[in-house]
Order: structure tokens, then C-alpha cells, then sequence
């Protein structure tokens, strides 16, 4: 299994599409996520992401993904669940109730936050961080700068993830026991961690910056990539798949 | 060739400076090692090479540093990048891409070298450094020597005229360590490129510098033809730097009047050595 955001070589259609395209279509995906708040648009969403994932050979990412974005929202869910007072009674709170209006709503944060954020995903996935920077540089024009400040905190959050698990067993060995059950102990237990990450992302930070300007970072302009992204007809065919779902989204919103 | 002229230098957050009136005239295409006991001032003499000081580490530099006559302080950290390559202490830290061929790339793309010659740089690159193999994979995936491998490639691609490295063997096991070494001085001798490495294992040094520079406490101690500085073992002892056992061996006869050549620099010299000593 690829690391978390890890490019994993491949051939699929994922694979072969335009980078550019490829971000546009997950962020219009998303858009239709979150324009449309049908349960059961969202599910066929969360069905064509998951099948995409599948049929690119990232089952196994998704699979993770999709636990940790569940365990995000959960929290979401959990708060609408007891703050939006909905529909048929269910469960009496001092405050309100919990009814089939807030259940439904909560079901609809999770599908819909995991349907948006599996393509967002595959797109890391399938794609090679230079290559977003350079297609986002060269066709949707994004200044350099800006491309390479992303990619570069995509590309680090491994690096500090490997830092902190450093620190953790580091800190581990020295008797700390970050396996406990209880989470306050164990988030009182981390914080104090937090400062030695600081300090070691703050250094590779600064050594990663020094790396790319004595690499000619400055000359960059957006006519220096090598590789060329042409856009073809499969590009503009995924294109238009989710511009008729950012239509359908507003249609069925509209309706609802 | 790169001047030193009575350098001086002292960190802004610094109380003392780190580099004390340092002159130092390193010729052509010379293999230079540079080595000495931890914060005596070695990577920061790099960094004077590479420009890194005064451009990203401010403070207060006197004197005069010269690299293929640009002076460092008038001239840009871009300008002084397109004469020297550099590979930094910490190579994750130094990779910008996720694939060993985009690494390479990425120095070429910025620097405007022509379209029709990338591939051909790219190949030269690969195939100097024996990594040709690697060039689809990903970079999380390497080893920490082919990782150095891949960030030496990504620099001599440029084809820069001065190769500046900081303790580029600091993760390495021995035999990448020499590996890596090898490939080096047989990219700089092909090339006539000058090579500045900071390294703490003076036996490899030794074995493959043109001229040994150790720096203590921001001082030039030594700065000679191998030979000559490893003459001087017990100095360089109290120094901090421990001089391969060959080499003291025979500095010790040296010393008894039992041998009268040159220091040797590694084990083969010292068996001829020490064979025309018995015979």
C-alpha cells in the first residue's frame, strides 16, 4: 500500500488523464457534493468515486481514506446529530431531540464529505506531484510560486508524519505510553511533541527552500517545464462527465 | 578557482563568528576535502562557496569571497548557482519531486538549458552516478545511498564548473560511502570540475583528495596536499581529526627514523612503503 498522498505508478484512465483535468473534475466532483444535499445523490456519488478508485487499482488507499475521513465526520455527525433538531422524535435531549431529520442529515455530512474527498485523493494518487505543479503552471496558469508552495506542503506532510512517529517512539522508549486508551491523557501526552515537530518542520523547511534556490527556483518561469500536458479526448470527456454532474447536482438540489 | 580573502564571518544570532580571517586559494578542478572536529566552521565555508552566506543565512561577512571571479556578496544566489552545484547535509529535506527523473529535471527546467538537450543531460546524469535503473521510482522508496546518488545526479546534470557537498557519505554504510566517492572523483576528473566536499571520514579524504583543508574553531589549520597535512597526525589528533591508522603507523616510524618518505594516505601506500622499509 502507497504511503499517505504517495504518487503509485499505473496506467489507468486516472493515470492517463491530463493532470489539470484531473484536478478540475475532482474539484467540480466536490462542488457537486456540496451543492446537492439528497442523500440518495450523494450515495450514488460515494458509489461512482468508490468505483473509480476501484477500477484504478486503489482499493486499498481508498479503503483507508475513507476510514479516515468516516472518523472526521463522525464528529461532524455527532454534533449535528445533537444541535439540529429534526423530523420525527427519536430521542428526547434536555436541549431538544435527535429525530429522523437530524439522523438524515447527519448520514449526509459523512457520504457527502467522503464522496468529495476520494477523487480529491486519487488524484495524489495518480498523479505525480511534479506534474500537477507544471500542468497547474503551464495551462490553468497558476503562478509557480504558489503551484510549489502546495505541492511542496503536499510532498512534507509525509516527511513530518515520519518525523512525529520518530519523536513518538523516540519518546516511547523513554517509557512515555502513547498506547493508552484514553484520549485526553494520550492528546496531554502529545502536545508537548508538538514543539520538537515545529522545530524539525521549521529546519526542513528552510534546508528544502535553500535546495530549490540554489537550484535556479528563482528563474522559473511558466514556459520552463519540460513535459508537455496535451489535452485529449478522454480528457474532455471525463471534463464533461462532471459538468453534467455539477448540473445534475444544481437540478436535484433545485427540485428538493 | 575560488578565493578566500581574509573571510571572516559570524552568524546574525551568533555571538562569536564562525569563520576567522580565512584566506584560502583553491585552484581548478581540484578534489578538496574539508574536515575537522563538529562546529569548527566547515559547512559554513561551504556555504560562503555556494553563496548560501551572506544570501540565506545573514550576517556579518568581511572580507572577500571570490568563486570563478564572481564575488559572492555582489552577485545573486541565482548567478552563483548557475557556476555551483550543491548537495546539502539533509538530501529528504533537498528533494523536490516524488521521482528520481523529475528530481533531475527540475534543475535543468529552471535554469532554461535547451529542450533538445534535457535527455541527453538527464542520461549523462544517471548514468554517471550508475542510477539509470532507479529512474522511474519513486524517491520515497530509495535507500538513503541511492537517494544521495539521486541528488548528486540532479546537480551534476547542471554541469556545474564547482561540485559543493556537505558531508555527503553522513548516512551511508562504508561501502556506499566509497561508492559514492568514486563516482565523484571520477565525474570531476572527466569533467575538470572542481569538487569542495565536507566530510568527517578523513580516510576517504585521503584517498581521493587533491587537498585536505581542516578547519578548527574557525581557523585554516592545514590546507596542503594530503600527504603534507597527514605528516602532521598527532596535531591533527589534538585537532579532533583522527588520521587513518596507516598513516600514523607510519609517521610513528617516520618519527623513529625508520622511514623517511612522504606520509602515506591509505593501506596500499603503506604496505609499498613499509615494504621498501624491510627490503
Amino acid at each position: 500500500m502507497a504511503k499517505f498522498l504517495e504518487y503509485v505508478p499505473g496506467n489507468s484512465i486516472l493515470h492517463r488523464l491530463n493532470p489539470s483535468v484531473k484536478l478540475v473534475c475532482a474539484v467540480l466532483f466536490a462542488i457537486a457534493c456540496f451543492v446537492c444535499s439528497n442523500l440518495v445523490f450523494l450515495l450514488i456519488m460515494l458509489a461512482l468515486a468508490l468505483t473509480l478508485a476501484l477500477s484504478s487499482g486503489f482499493g486499498r488507499e481508498t479503503a483507508g481514506l475513507c476510514k479516515a475521513v468516516f472518523a472526521f465526520s463522525l464528529i461532524l455527525a455527532l454534533v449535528i446529530l445533537l444541535t439540529t433538531p429534526n423530523g420525527v422524535e427519536l430521542i428526547a435531549l434536555p436541549w431538544g431531540y435527535i429525530g429522523t431529520g437530524s439522523l438524515l442529515a447527519a448520514c449526509t455530512v459523512v457520504v457527502r464529505l467522503m464522496a468529495a474527498a476520494i477523487p480529491l485523493f486519487l488524484v495524489f494518487y495518480a498523479t505525480k506531484m511534479t506534474d500537477i505543479t507544471n500542468s497547474a503552471v503551464k495551462q490553468l496558469h497558476v503562478p509557480y510560486k504558489y503551484a510549489f508552495t502546495f505541492t511542496s506542503t503536499v510532498h512534507f506532510i509525509p516527511v513530518f508524519m515520519n518525523d512525529m512517529s520518530a519523536i513518538m517512539e523516540a519518546q516511547t522508549a523513554r517509557g512515555v505510553e502513547f498506547d493508552t486508551s484514553n484520549i485526553i491523557k494520550k492528546i496531554r501526552l502529545m502536545v508537548p511533541l508538538c514543539v520538537p515537530l515545529l522545530v524539525s518542520s521549521v529546519r526542513k523547511t528552510n534546508s528544502a527552500a535553500i535546495a530549490a534556490e540554489v537550484r535556479g527556483f528563482n528563474l522559473r518561469t511558466r514556459k520552463s517545464g519540460y513535459k508537455d500536458y496535451p489535452i485529449g479526448l478522454l480528457d474532455g470527456m471525463a471534463l464533461g462527465v462532471c459538468v453534467l454532474i455539477v448540473v445534475a447536482a444544481f437540478v436535484v438540489s433545485l427540485m428538493a | 578557482m575560488i578565493q578566500f580573502n581574509n573571510f571572516s564571518f559570524k552568524y546574525r544570532e551568533g555571538i562569536e563568528p564562525v569563520l576567522y580571517n580565512v584566506s584560502l586559494t583553491i585552484p581548478d578542478a581540484t578534489f578538496v576535502g574539508i574536515t575537522g572536529a563538529a562546529g569548527s566552521g566547515k559547512s559554513t565555508l561551504t556555504y560562503a562557496i555556494n553563496g548560501i552566506i551572506p544570501h540565506c543565512y545573514p550576517g556579518d561577512f568581511y572580507g572577500e569571497v571570490f568563486v570563478e571571479g564572481l564575488d559572492t556578496v555582489e552577485s545573486t544566489l541565482t548567478d552563483i548557482s548557475m557556476l555551483v552545484g550543491s548537495v546539502c547535509q539533509d538530501i529528504d529535506s533537498q528533494m523536490v519531486s516524488t521521482v528520481v527523473e523529475d528530481e533531475i529535471l527540475y534543475g535543468l527546467e529552471n535554469f532554461g538549458v535547451a529542450r533538445s538537450e534535457i535527455p541527453a543531460r538527464v542520461d549523462e546524469a544517471l548514468d554517471a552516478m550508475g542510477i539509470a535503473d532507479l529512474r522511474e521510482r519513486s524517491i520515497d522508496s530509495l535507500s538513503g545511498g541511492q537517494k544521495q546518488k539521486v541528488a548528486l545526479a540532479s546537480v551534476i546534470a547542471l554541469h556545474p564548473r564547482v561540485l559543493v557537498l556537505d558531508e555527503p557519505t553522513a548516512e551511508l554504510d562504508p561501502a556506499s560511502s566509497l561508492a559514492v566517492f568514486e563516482l565523484l572523483a571520477r565525474y570531476a576528473h572527466e569533467h575538470g570540475t572542481t569538487v569542495v566536499v565536507v566530510e568527517q571520514k578523513i580516510a576517504l579524504l585521503s584517498d581521493y583528495a587533491d587537498m585536505l583543508v581542516i578547519v578548527d574553531d574557525g581557523h585554516i589549520r592545514f590546507a596542503d596536499s594530503p600527504e603534507n597535512v597527514l605528516a602532521h597526525s598527532d596535531e591533527l589528533l589534538a585537532l579532533g581529526v583522527n588520521c587513518p591508522r596507516s598513516t600514523t603507523l607510519m609517521n610513528e616510524l617516520s618519527k623513529r627514523g625508520c622511514y623517511s618518505g612522504p606520509a602515506v594516505r591509505n593501506v596500499a601506500q603503506a604496505t609499498e612503503a613499509l615494504m621498501e622499509v624491510l627490503a
